[in-house]
């Protein structure tokens, strides 16, 4: 069969949660695992690990992203934010703060990814419609089902302009 | 499990050819979004690769242009930089609504339209919509660049004319004209993160309700992407009347029975695809 490959670790350089952050990854380490393992961001969860569930979603430049379907070595240059990224100043960010008062939280599995694919529409978009925020997570499975009290949650967290 | 293997971000097109060459078990990833799962499934597809040469900080493979006969999109181009792109969306309507069928945002934030018809898998969505507007496929090797129609490009499921030290750099498709019109179909078995059952793009140029010019392709309806030229000449110089439309749908539901024969979904997916092309050339017609 196939002979073991020799692999040659990847410098990569980039700006984690707002801290610049220099590293070696092996190439074949998945920015899930660097986040998880290496980092101990245990934040970001991994569900379907093929990019069906939208669990482990990341921010990288202000894109998100399956960070099971990104290898770290990738990521070189980026700016990435996990959920642990979005509180400021030891304050919950007024999305965390909406799940937990609008019951948006079950098993709470799916909520960092849930709470990451709201931030972004968020930041992208002035007065989401109901429909918006759908489709903005459409790429995050809730297995509880609880996805009512989640749009409920990111609605009350739009700043009314 | 991704397998153990070796990295590197190439920094030119001339350099991922070179990398490319370098070693035979090397591939490209861009996306990512079909090889990284592909390992974890431990997909037949790249079970022999040892060396990544990543594509996407190569800018030029980003770039969209409108030139006055033709759009160029460099094959790096993310699904979501198509669907928020001015040129796409006042000149390729049908390739922004397949686009936004694909995967869920995070997806259409990493998968590029290259990645998508490169494997030739037949569910890729953009491959209806390019097919109907006669997209071209650049290819850069050592030897220098060529261009050919991605309905050759695409040979048989999983497999195309790319040669191992060749890459995809642009997908190059002609201005159309104004007054031709058309929509795009998608049938998965939810409408987020959905492989597609059957898709379907159609265009049609219609003259006092004659048809002067019409184009019809499928995607995971059959083996592969498809144009229909037979019941595309059909069609021409038809009073395009529901009637007529009618038959039309009836046809090409028969035409995709003869080239997959029968299957355990076709009492299911045989009407739906002439119910929806109905639907679809009605809406394109008459609306």
């Amino acid at each position: 069969m196939s002979k073991t490959v020799k692999m040659k670790k990847v410098k990569i350089k980039f700006n984690l949660n707002g801290k610049d952050t220099v590293l070696s990854v092996n190439p074949n380490r998945r920015l899930i695992d660097l986040l998880r393992e290496d980092l101990n961001l245990t934040g970001t969860k991994e569900g379907c690990a093929i990019g069906e569930c939208g669990a482990c979603t990341v921010i990288i430049d202000g894109k998100t992203a399956n960070s099971c379907l990104v290898l770290a070595a990738q990521i070189n240059g980026c700016k990435i934010t996990t959920i642990e990224g979005i509180a400021s100043d030891g304050k919950l960010h007024p999305l965390q703060e909406n799940f937990m008062k609008h019951g948006a939280i079950q098993c709470g599995f799916c909520t960092p990814g849930m709470v990451l694919s709201a931030y972004t529409l968020l930041e992208e978009v002035t007065n989401p419609s109901e429909d918006e925020i759908k489709e903005a997570i459409a790429g995050n499975l809730c297995r509880c089902t609880g996805y009512k009290q989640i749009i409920e949650a990111v609605r009350q967290s739009i700043v009314k302009v | 499990m991704i397998p153990q293997l070796n990295f590197v971000s190439a920094k030119s097109i001339q350099s991922a050819i070179k990398l490319l060459t370098s070693d035979k078990n090397a591939r490209l990833i861009a996306g990512g979004t079909d090889v990284i799962p592909g390992f974890q499934i431990e997909s037949k597809r790249f079970n022999d690769i040892k060396f990544l040469i990543d594509i996407n900080s190569i800018k030029e493979l980003k770039k969209i242009k409108r030139f006055n006969d033709r759009i160029e999109i460099g094959a790096c181009t993310s699904f979501s930089e198509l669907l928020f792109n001015e040129i796409i969306q006042s000149e390729l309507p049908l390739l922004v609504k397949a686009a936004s069928t694909v995967g869920s945002t995070q997806i259409r934030n990493r998968a590029t339209l290259g990645g998508n018809f490169i494997n030739n898998a037949p569910c890729a969505d953009s491959v209806p919509p390019l097919l109907v507007y006669n997209a071209q496929v650049e290819i850069c090797s050592s030897r220098g660049k060529k261009q050919i129609p991605l309905e050759k490009f695409l040979i048989e499921p999983y497999k195309t004319k790319l040669k191992k030290n060749e890459i995809v750099t642009k997908i190059i498709i002609p201005l159309q004209k104004k007054n031709i019109k058309g929509d795009f179909y998608k049938l998965g078995r939810r409408r987020a993160v959905a492989i597609s059952r059957i898709s379907l793009a159609v265009l049609v140029e219609l003259e006092n309700s004659i048809i002067k010019d019409i184009r019809i392709a499928s995607g995971a309806v059959t083996p592969i992407g498809v144009r229909f030229y037979e019941l595309e000449k059909l069609a021409l110089g038809k009073k395009a009347d529901s009637e007529f439309l009618k038959k039309l749908s009836a046809e090409l539901g028969r035409t995709i029975l003869k080239v997959t024969g029968l299957r355990w979904s076709t009492p299911y997916k045989l009407p739906v695809v002439q119910q929806m092309f109905y639907k679809l050339l009605e809406s394109v017609c008459h609306e």
